[in-house]
């Protein structure tokens, strides 16, 4: 299957879908050392809700960190 | 200085300020402590987590707040949408514990405008969901008048395009905002280019100011950042003592009772 993290496209051959907690393995080297929080195709998935939540062929996964704003 | 109430928490500084475009992070938090202020807006975006600047200016940001007793006001720049700016809303709740958002939709590349629809319909929703939202929006008295309906305490009107530093476009519809909602929680926000805007607007009555390029873009921004607390400071208590109504013709200030040399025409 063929997903979106941050605009990146990754391809997973042996997988049909994957949780938001795998697919956050793809994207971070280290994830507990990061403040982020994360988007499946525009809606809000909390951190509780990462080990449930699957992330399927065509997704689109957003990360998102704290930077500076006005 | 009078206690600025925002849903609840009061603040000692009636200067919110943002953390974007400064020189440098040391810079920024030397800016933010200078202005005096308990509120500093920030934002989510995307970033490569091996990055580690965004994750530095994370750290300055928890030490600031931390070391002011104050707020972070995550907002919702960069949305055109109401669900793309209530997911991010969600987003910034999680992360940074508050259910405060300063919610932007915006409508227009050009010049940045909000778009109202949307924005009412995102801040109906969020209401709903528990967030105090500090709307940015045009000087529209009706739209303000919308929001506050929805339930916003804080109301935010731009003063002019957002970096623009033109100051204050519509002193009218500003002041007719402040007269026709005299319980709102009004802050000027956007648009601010010199403390001389921000001193004006506390001159009106609003109760804050929300700025950051002014600060951040100045040659010096720590000794802007001062300057606009102290600019904030003069305007509000001028508001609080009553300023002079303006008259058509000329009054001398000094006595003309036994004015020498005086010539009757």
């Amino acid at each position: 299957m063929n997903i979106h993290i941050n605009g990146k496209a990754y391809s997973l051959s042996n997988e049909v879908h994957i949780s938001v907690s795998s697919a956050l393995t793809l994207h971070f080297i280290e994830p507990q050392q990061s403040t982020f929080a994360v988007a499946l195709n525009g809606d809000f998935v909390g951190k509780a809700d990462y080990d449930t939540t699957l992330v399927k062929n065509g997704d689109s996964l957003d990360v998102l960190l704290p930077i500076q704003g006005g | 200085m009078m206690a600025l109430n925002i849903y609840g928490q009061q603040l000692n500084s009636r200067l919110l300020i943002g953390s974007a475009l400064y020189p440098s992070p040391q810079v920024m938090k030397q800016a933010i402590l200078a202005s005096g202020s308990q509120v500093v807006t920030l934002s989510l975006k995307r970033q490569n987590p091996a990055e580690k600047s965004g994750q530095q200016i994370w750290r300055y940001l928890q030490e600031v707040v931390a070391e002011v007793n104050g707020h972070l006001l995550p907002n919702t720049a960069g949305c055109k949408t109401a669900k793309e700016a209530i997911t991010l809303a969600e987003m910034s709740r999680e992360i940074f514990q508050t259910n405060w958002i300063k919610l932007e939709v915006i409508g227009d590349d050009y010049n940045l405008q909000p778009d109202p629809i949307e924005l009412l319909n995102a801040t109906e929703q969020l209401i709903n969901d528990g967030f105090n939202v500090l709307p940015y929006c045009t000087d529209d008295l009706v739209l303000c008048q919308r929001l506050y309906d929805l339930g916003c305490q804080v109301i935010m009107p731009w003063a002019s395009p957002i970096g623009t530093g033109k100051g204050l476009m519509n002193p009218y519809n500003l002041e007719t905002i402040r007269l026709r909602l005299p319980d709102a929680t009004l802050i000027l926000d956007a648009g601010i280019g010199k403390p001389s805007d921000a001193c004006l607007a506390m001159e009106m009555g609003y109760d804050g100011v929300l700025l950051n390029s002014a600060v951040a873009l100045a040659d010096n921004p720590v000794l802007m950042a001062k300057a606009f607390g102290q600019a904030l400071q003069a305007g509000e208590q001028g508001y609080v003592a009553g300023i002079m109504e303006q008259r058509q013709t000329a009054h001398p200030s000094t006595p003309t009772l036994d004015t020498p040399f005086w010539h009757q025409n």
